[in-house]
């Protein structure tokens, strides 16, 4: 209603999404996607830049070894053993580049007695690359809070899972005339996940913003090591709800890659239909909140209404209302009957519709577009400084989607939908969450159609210590990766699109008002439960 | 907007939202203290028009200063609870405790003893328990009017 003043901003999904590889009877070629390439310490930067040069996109960064709460018991105290790996996807293929962090006190010693501040000589020492590489930033962090590794170059070396009293040891200062904080969190106001938010302001505007997230620190990976493989599965699907068909996605293909299993058309099929009937929801869900955000309550509301029709949906198809128990290693636990597959088409059909008029409504509201237009800007450049991923990515004018280079799912020859119009602001994001609905909506009509049942994965290699898992959540790229011996897990890491998307936020709040926050925080809406893991 | 509000009639209607024959008040104050973000969702789920939680006479009350029950998501991390116990020392007596959720409940919690603080009962007296994983809108409203109509608020701590 009222005077259009915006234009639909993405182009019309490709209506023909897929080629029907898995109705031919043959799923995507196997083969084995991850290569663990050992370096050393020096020239940990170097293959670093040569990675990002080749068109690498970084993954993830994590330690292996023994980590710092079992500093007590001497044993540990002899970190010999302490490993950083990070992982790069060029495509379907993964990378892993691996080096061993050098003791610090031989790190001193070369330095000829410049000391590493807060070192007792028992910590282990790997150069930055938060320079060449800003997205590492939190995975350094991390690395330095949980296994004690010192990233020289990484100054300042804020505490991140660590949370310290000493506020200036987290924060930027922000000083000068009329400048003060506002602290929020970790309670918030509404149903909201806990994290604190420290706003730099003056006046109502925002120069800068510290998260201190972790809040929700369970120490799942730790509880990982040394649990079988089953385990694992039950704690990623802990991690997070919202994501939970992702998460666990993710872990199964890393646990299949580790097992050199390679999942039939049908297990395919299964799990890309779980994993869209993931991002319907959430796209419904978000949408609604950002309406929230705004205080456009009928638009709230209609949105509400939909993600609950789809979780109804989902339940019935499903058996839980976020998939909980339907991702396995191996095999399948998703197999509706041909009824209740013909019955879940139509109300996705009716939710399509209704989907696509309350969009209209929102769209092409004046009040709505004012509000949303021009805040939050996430631009191209700060995009890909930060390694977003996602719809916040593309809404930036990244067209980065996993979903078109995902063997082991049943996309065929996906095209996500691409903006035209990817200014990088709330109503972007909005909208390319909008134009991705109809595609998965699209994608869940052709699946649903296809055969199901007896899914299985067959042996395609002898396995690999090392799986990696990438898997478009609804939120963006999430990674998942084993280290194991086929039994027991002997590292596990999540790195989902949530961490990777966190400091893209506290950037895009900046020079926006207060107010607006809980409208740009909407607009990305992270989970806080799975980075917090 | 006008299309949107009729769809919110017709959706409503199909709803069937059954309105209580007894309405009590009741104020409810969510703490996530460690939760995977499901029961949020579901609580939150709770307000859309398929169940119409403020119907009930129940509200979520942004301040526990505010608030009746405290009502408690979550495997209870160590860095949550001096953040929660703030909010139970916040509240107004009498007050109640509600664990939502089998997490909350003590029931099969994944992690790091090192990073959790150990069951909800041992920080709080739990009044109102309401399992599941996580429990469906329905259940959660269920819980919240049987130990509203029980008179549980009553009682002072």
């Amino acid at each position: 209603m009222g005077l259009m003043t915006s234009r639909p901003r993405v182009t019309p999904p490709n209506m023909v999404p897929r080629t029907p590889a898995s109705e031919a009877g043959t799923a995507s070629s196997p083969r084995p996607s991850t290569t663990l390439v050992q370096i050393t310490a020096s020239s940990w930067r170097e293959a670093h830049a040569a990675a990002i040069h080749s068109g690498g996109r970084f993954a993830g960064l994590y330690a292996v070894g023994p980590d710092d709460t079992t500093g007590n018991n001497p044993a540990n105290r002899d970190r010999t053993g302490t490993t950083i790996r990070s992982v790069f996807a060029f495509g379907d293929q993964v990378k892993v580049l691996s080096a061993r962090a050098v003791p610090t006190q031989a790190v001193e010693m070369r330095r000829a007695g410049t000391s590493v501040a807060g070192t007792s000589g028992i910590g282990r020492t790997l150069p930055s690359i938060v320079d060449i590489l800003p997205a590492a930033a939190w995975d350094e962090r991390e690395a330095h809070d949980l296994y004690e590794v010192d990233f020289p170059g990484h100054v300042p070396m804020r505490p991140l899972i660590s949370h310290s009293d000493d506020l200036g040891s987290w924060t930027v200062p922000v000083v000068g005339a009329g400048t003060h904080q506002v602290a929020v969190g970790p309670i918030h106001a509404g149903v909201i996940e806990s994290g604190h938010f420290r706003f730099h302001v003056v006046g109502e505007r925002v120069l800068h913003l510290d998260l201190r997230l972790f809040y929700n620190h369970r120490g799942l990976e730790r509880a990982a090591v040394g649990a079988p493989l089953d385990t694992g599965l039950a704690i990623i699907q802990r991690a997070c709800g919202a994501c939970a068909v992702s998460n666990t996605l993710a872990f199964t293909q890393a646990c299949e890659e580790v097992l050199g299993l390679w999942p039939d058309a049908a297990l395919s099929t299964q799990r890309t239909i779980l994993v869209e009937l993931e991002r319907l929801y959430n796209h419904l869900n978000d949408i609604g909140a950002m309406c929230a955000g705004i205080g456009f309550a009928p638009g709230t509301m209609a949105f509400a209404a939909l993600k609950e029709r789809a979780q109804r949906l989902i339940g019935r198809l499903a058996g839980h209302r976020f998939m909980f128990g339907t991702v396995h290693i191996a095999k399948g636990a998703f197999s509706p009957t041909r009824g209740e597959t013909r019955e879940a088409r139509l109300e996705l059909l009716s939710i399509k519709e209704q989907s696509a008029r309350s969009w209209r409504e929102v769209l092409f509201n004046t009040s709505v577009q004012n509000r949303v237009t021009a805040v939050g800007i996430l631009d191209h450049a700060s995009a890909e400084r930060f390694g977003a991923v996602g719809p916040a990515a593309r809404a930036s004018g990244i067209p980065l989607d996993t979903r078109s280079h995902s063997p082991r799912l049943d996309y065929g020859e996906l095209q996500p939908p691409s903006p035209v119009d990817p200014t990088g602001d709330v109503a972007a994001r909005m909208a390319v969450r909008a134009a991705e609905l109809e595609t998965t909506l699209a994608l869940l009509d052709a699946l649903l159609a296809r055969d199901l049942h007896d899914a299985a994965a067959g042996a395609i290699t002898e396995g690999s210590p090392i799986g990696v898992g990438v898997v478009e959540s609804p939120r963006g790229a999430t990674t998942c990766i084993v280290e194991s011996d086929g039994t027991t897990i002997q590292r596990l890491h999540l790195r989902t699109a949530s961490y990777a998307n966190w400091p893209a936020v506290a950037h895009a709040t900046a020079g926006n008002l207060l107010p607006d926050f809980p409208l740009v925080n909407k607009s990305f809406e992270l989970c806080y439960a799975c980075s917090d893991r | 907007m006008f299309v949107l509000l009729r769809q919110l009639h017709s959706t409503r209607k199909s709803a069937r939202v059954t309105r209580p024959a007894r309405r009590l008040s009741l104020a409810v104050r969510h703490v996530d203290a460690g939760s995977c973000n499901a029961c949020e969702h579901e609580l939150g789920a709770t307000a859309n028009l398929f169940y119409d939680l403020s119907c009930h006479g129940i509200t979520i009350t942004a301040s526990p200063r505010h608030a009746d029950v405290l009502l408690i998501t979550g495997a209870i991390t160590r860095r949550m609870v001096t953040p929660l116990l703030s909010a139970y020392r916040a509240m107004p007596e009498p007050r109640l405790v509600a664990a939502l959720g089998n997490c909350a409940m003590g029931l099969g919690v994944l992690g790091d003893d090192r990073d959790l603080a150990g069951p909800l009962e041992q920080l709080l007296p739990v009044d109102i328990r309401i399992p599941g994983c996580p429990p469906t809108p329905d259940q959660i409203i269920q819980a919240l009017v049987s130990s509203n109509l029980a008179g549980q608020a009553i009682t002072s701590a």
